[in-house]
Formats: structure tokens, sequence, C-alpha cells
């Protein structure tokens, strides 16, 4: 999990070449043996399995192995699906609150944990606003399971609150790592040009830092959102009744028969995640700053 | 507000302080672990002139910069610009604007908003930043690049930005943390008379922080040496060059002689020492300092203070090691008869032959080069 939101990281410093060191002229990685082989076998695992997928959600018939000719009939099931419309609001509404207050709360301790003087604990801070990457889903999950339960009797309230809750210390700290990447990378000496030429603090925040930042802040919306789209086991231990999200609802289907409508829904749930990512390339490209 | 141009600025008293320092210190850091950056700074930087903090890294000089700006709080004296204390008071909230040595422009605004910020930010009206943006531009040669955003022009274009942004303001003082280091020899060349022209243009002091001596000389108005944490010797640069007084100004500025001589008499401010091979010269004390008759005292020369003589009389003799040729000048390397090395410069006015090694040359002193050094 670490390695892998460390590599994010990287990623969404917005493909600073300058940041990376200077490959070594005589040594690459790619006239080692086998480097082709290898790279085309991790493609093929990667991918293959997805594209079958998006095929089989053209097919006519209800075959998952037998392709019976091209049918967009699936996507007409999943779209007069009552079940499938209802727990997909649910979850982009889910998602997008969860990940729009994770945001927020994530800028404000990125600005408080690179925009202050050192303060003893501020290692221990970083590691408590990161403990949902370190401790595993599952313990997070029913520790949530006993705590809501726990409140749940005492105030009778079952709504979307707990799920709200849920989600956004889920999505803190992948909202949280690309603000403050761009904040330890912004020159620090704009926000002094700013104050020398007469900024208040408020304005040098208003007019210099949040226009740098918000690439960042996209990133971390995004992130964010597609992670809370993406829950399945916290969801499913803090949900009440009739609170399924997509991803639990298809869950829930896999017990029964399989048809390709589940195919449908999980192809229009890619096609979203990779509209959301594209969409994030092109704005830092564009603000390439 | 500040004056609109030179004339008004110019009409005033000629040695009105602007920027009033007086005993500031700034100490990073606690206990055994202090760092003394500034100790006890006394300057009165005066209104309208060019000032250089000059020394070499680590001196001071950028962190009595950011004092002055008010990025950083002086830790003892006081601070005064235009008359009313600064100490305390944020960067914001005094009327400096300074130029930094990255530019640090914004990046994401068009040059125009980078130099309309200042005024922006102290609310000035929409009409009145228009118009002082487009004389900055004017004033610095940028009226084609206003639209452009810094990433899109040069960064000797991005430095008259920077110029341009934190002069529109009007601010009593210009502050310039060595803004020419990150260009080339040209461009740093034309820069510097660009820097001396917007000067006299508008009239506002300037502070500026170099480590280049050769940029300190011809640039200022006077010069303030800074080494470790302290100012060792402030004046024109005509007093710096001639008249240092202590051995790290002369080491650091221009190329020099140190001779080890001992005193044979003290008179007023001139002691008479005596060189190698028995002569007696004049020497020019600092202030204070009293050497007593036998004591040696550390002089120093520059290297065209001393010419060969053909013929007639020479201060010493002294034998040639190496001549070097520079073009417009010659450096010749001498021993002394007391084994003390000596650099001479001279002028090739003509086709003269250079001086063979093993020559030996007599050497005539200009008269009242000679100073004392404070030991």
């Amino acid at each position: 999990m670490a390695e892998v939101t460390a590599g994010t990281e990287r990623a969404l410093r917005g493909g600073s070449d300058a940041a990376r060191p200077a490959r070594r002229r005589n040594y690459s990685v790619r006239r080692l043996p086998g480097f082709g082989v290898i790279a085309i076998f991790t493609f093929v695992m990667l991918y293959l399995p997805i594209v079958i997928l998006v095929a089989y959600s053209f097919n006519e018939g209800v075959s998952q192995a037998r392709w019976e000719g091209f049918s967009l009939q699936w996507y007409e099931a999943a779209f007069n699906n009552r079940q499938v419309r209802d727990v997909s609001v649910r979850s982009l509404w889910l998602a997008v609150t969860a990940s729009g207050i994770a945001t927020l709360l994530a800028t404000l301790a990125a600005l408080g944990t690179t925009r202050t003087s050192r303060f003893p604990g501020q290692t221990m801070i970083y590691a408590l606003i990161n403990q949902p990457l370190m401790v595993p889903e599952v313990v997070t999950g029913i520790a949530l399971l006993i705590f809501v339960a726990a409140i749940k009797v005492q105030t009778g309230y079952t709504g979307m609150g707990y799920l709200v809750a849920a989600h956004t210390a889920f999505c803190i700290p992948f909202a949280y790592l690309p603000i403050r990447a761009r904040l330890e990378t912004m020159d620090i000496t704009l926000e002094k040009a700013a104050a020398d030429l007469y900024a208040s603090p408020f304005q040098a925040f208003r007019y210099i830092t949040l226009p740098l930042l918000v690439p960042g802040i996209v990133a971390g919306f995004m992130l964010g959102f597609v992670i809370s789209l993406d829950t399945v086991v916290i969801t499913e231990f803090v949900k009440s009744a009739g609170q399924d999200t997509l991803p639990t609802y298809m869950l829930g289907q896999l017990r029964r028969t399989v048809t390709p409508e589940m195919n449908a829904i999980a192809t229009l749930f890619l096609a979203l995640s990779l509209m959301i990512v594209t969409a994030f390339f092109l704005i830092t490209r564009k603000r390439g700053v | 507000m500040a004056a609109q141009g030179a004339g008004q600025r110019g009409a005033r008293d000629p040695v009105q302080t602007e920027i009033d320092i007086r005993k500031v210190s700034k100490v990073f850091g606690q206990g055994t672990a202090a760092f003394h950056a500034l100790t006890d700074i006394d300057l009165q930087i005066r209104s309208g002139e060019f000032f250089t903090l000059l020394g070499p890294s680590g001196c001071g000089k950028t962190t009595l910069l950011r004092v002055i700006a008010g990025f950083e709080q002086p830790t003892g004296g006081s601070l005064q610009i235009d008359g009313k204390e600064v100490a305390g008071l944020g960067p914001n909230q005094r009327p400096v604007n300074t130029v930094f040595q990255n530019y640090a422009l914004f990046p994401h605004m068009t040059v125009a908003q980078n130099i309309g910020f200042g005024l922006k930010m102290q609310g000035r009206p929409r009409a009145e930043v228009a118009a002082t943006t487009d004389e900055m531009l004017n004033l610095v040669k940028m009226e084609e690049m206003a639209e452009r955003k810094p990433s899109e022009i040069s960064g000797g274009q991005q430095q008259r930005v920077a110029l341009a942004r934190a002069l529109a303001p009007r601010p009593r003082v210009l502050l310039l943390d060595e803004p020419l280091s990150a260009l080339d020899l040209k461009l740093r060349k034309e820069m510097q008379g660009e820097l001396k022209r917007l000067q006299s243009e508008t009239g506002i002091t300037f502070v500026f922080v170099t480590h280049d001596q050769e940029e300190a000389l011809t640039m200022s108005d006077r010069i303030a040496v800074m080494n470790k944490g302290r100012i060792l010797q402030l004046g024109s640069p005509h007093e710096i060059y001639h008249s240092p007084t202590e051995r790290f100004v002369a080491d650091f500025i221009g190329d020099t002689n140190f001779l080890e001589l001992p005193v044979s008499a003290v008179e007023g401010a001139e002691a008479t020492v005596t060189l190698p091979g028995g002569n007696g010269t004049a020497a020019r004390l600092p202030d204070g300092m009293t050497p007593r008759p036998g004591e040696k005292v550390i002089t120093v020369i520059r290297p065209e203070q001393a010419h060969l003589v053909e013929d007639g009389p020479a201060d010493l003799q002294a034998e040639v090691e190496t001549a070097v040729f520079f073009g417009t000048d010659t450096h010749v390397h001498l021993r002394l008869p007391d084994g003390q090395g000596f650099i001479l410069r001279r002028q090739n006015v003509d086709h003269m032959a250079e001086p063979a090694p093993g020559t030996r040359v007599g050497l005539r002193l200009s008269p009242g080069a000679l100073r004392v050094l404070r030991g």
C-alpha cells in the first residue's frame, strides 16, 4: 500500500522531468536479457482481463465465454435497472461529498505541515494523517462497525453520515499526499515576494499560494474520488440497510448468476475512471507551472 | 507618497538618511549552537544613493538585506526607514521592495499582472494600476511582452520584469539580492548599466547585495564591506579600493601586495617604514593606530601603484621571476631582496618588451600609495 502511494505521489508531482535524477548514460535497463518478454507478459496480464470484460459487455448472449454477436442490450438493461441507478447515484454522491470534505481538510493539513516552522511531533502528525494507508482496511472496517453500532444505539441515527465520515477519513491521506507534494515543490520565495509587495498573509494565500496549489487540490480530489468510488471493505462494514454503493451492489450480485450486465456496469465504471484520469492530466498539463 | 521622478528627489538634501540602522544584531539558534549572523551593525544609508553590501557568501549581507526587507526580525537594535521605526513590522508593512535572486515572478500571472501586483495589493484604483503598469513596462522596455507568462520570456527579460514589479509601487528603498548572478557575462554588463539608469531615473534608494567586487566598484555610490556579520569598512569605491584599512578588505577587493615592514618613525597619521633594501618611505596609518618604532606592520599597495624604473632613483630593487602578458597590461611577478613576493601591473602603452626572468629591476612606488593595515 505504501509503495503504491509513493508511486502515485511521484506521478502526481506532475511529470516534472527536472525532479527526476538524470539516468546514467551507459546503463540501460532495457538492454537486460528478458526485459522485453517480461514487459509484454506484465502488460498482457494487466490488461487482457479488462479487455475481455469490456468485450463481453457487448455480447449478445448471456455467456461470459462464448461470443454471440454485438449488442448494447446489457447497457440498456443496466440503465433500466432501478437498483443500479440508485446505487450509482449513491456512490457518486458519496464519492463527491467524502472526497470534497477530505480535500478541504487535507489542504488545511498540508498547509499546516508545510507552511509553519517545524514543531515538535511533526513526524507524528504525518503518521497520524497517513494512518489509513498503514492500517489494514479490514481492521478499520471492524473498528468502525463496532464504533458506529454504538453510536447508532445511542442516537438512533442511521443516515448516510456514517459512510460519509468513514470515506472522508479514508480519503484524507490520498488527497493530502499530492497537495503536500505540490506545496513542497512550490517556490517559497513567491509567497515572500507577495508579502514584500504589500499582500497580507491572506492575500498572499488567495492570489499566489491557492492558484498555484489548484493542480494539487484537483489531483487530491480526483484521487479521493476514485478511492471512495472503489472502496468495498469499509463500506460493507459501515453501511446500513439500503445503503449499497456500486461496488458493494456488484459484489452482492456476484453471488447470483453473473450476466454481462455486470460487465456493462463495470465498463461504464472503468470509462468514468479513465475520464477522470485524463481530465487530471489535461488540467495539470495546461497549468504546467 | 514617494516622488514622481528624479526631479523632486534630486532636489532633496543629498545627505538625508533613508535607512538608519543602529546596533542591529541577528542571532540564529540559542546557547552554544547560536550563530551570530549580524553583530552590532551601525549603518546610515542616504536617500537616493546606490548603496552596496559587499562580502563573501555567509558574511551576513543577505541577512542584513532580509532584516531591512522584514523577512527576518533583528534580535537587537533599531531599524528606521524614512524616520519610522520598522523593527517588528512585516514585509508588507514596509515601504521597501525586493528584487529576488531568482526573481520570484508569479508563474501563473502575465508580465503585466506581475508588475501590477504590488499596486493592486495596496488597493490602488484599477485605472492607476493599469497606467503605472504601462509606465513600468515602458521604463524597462518590455511593452511587447506584457501579456506573456514569465516562463515564455528569457532570463534577462525576467530580470527586467522583476525590477519593474519592485519599482511599480514606488518604494522608498529598492533591495536587490544578487540580482545579476544568474545572468551571463554580457547580459550582466548590460543590466549593470540598466540598473544605474533606473536608479537615476527613479531617484529611489538602491541597496544592492553582491559578492562581486568589480560589480560593487563600478555601480555603487558607497560600499560597505562585510565579513563574519560585521561591517569592516564603509566608504566610496575609491576609498575602499585605495584606502583599505583592514587586511580582509584589501584582500577581498582587487589584486593586492601585502608587505611586512618595520616602522622607523611615527608622526600623526603617517608612519615611516623601511623598505627591503633600506630606503624609508611614508605609509598612511588607519585611524587610531600608532605602532611603536621598530614594530613590524602589514602594509598594502596595489599592483598598479608600483612602477619599473629604467634609470634614475628607485625606492627598492627586485628580481623578475615571470612576466605574464594580458593584452592591455602585463603582470610582473617579482622577488624582493628580503624574499617577499611582489606583483606589479604595467600598462602596455606601446610595444613594450616583457622584462626577462632573472633581471634585476628598480621599483618606484606611487607617492602616498603605501598604507598600513590594522593588525
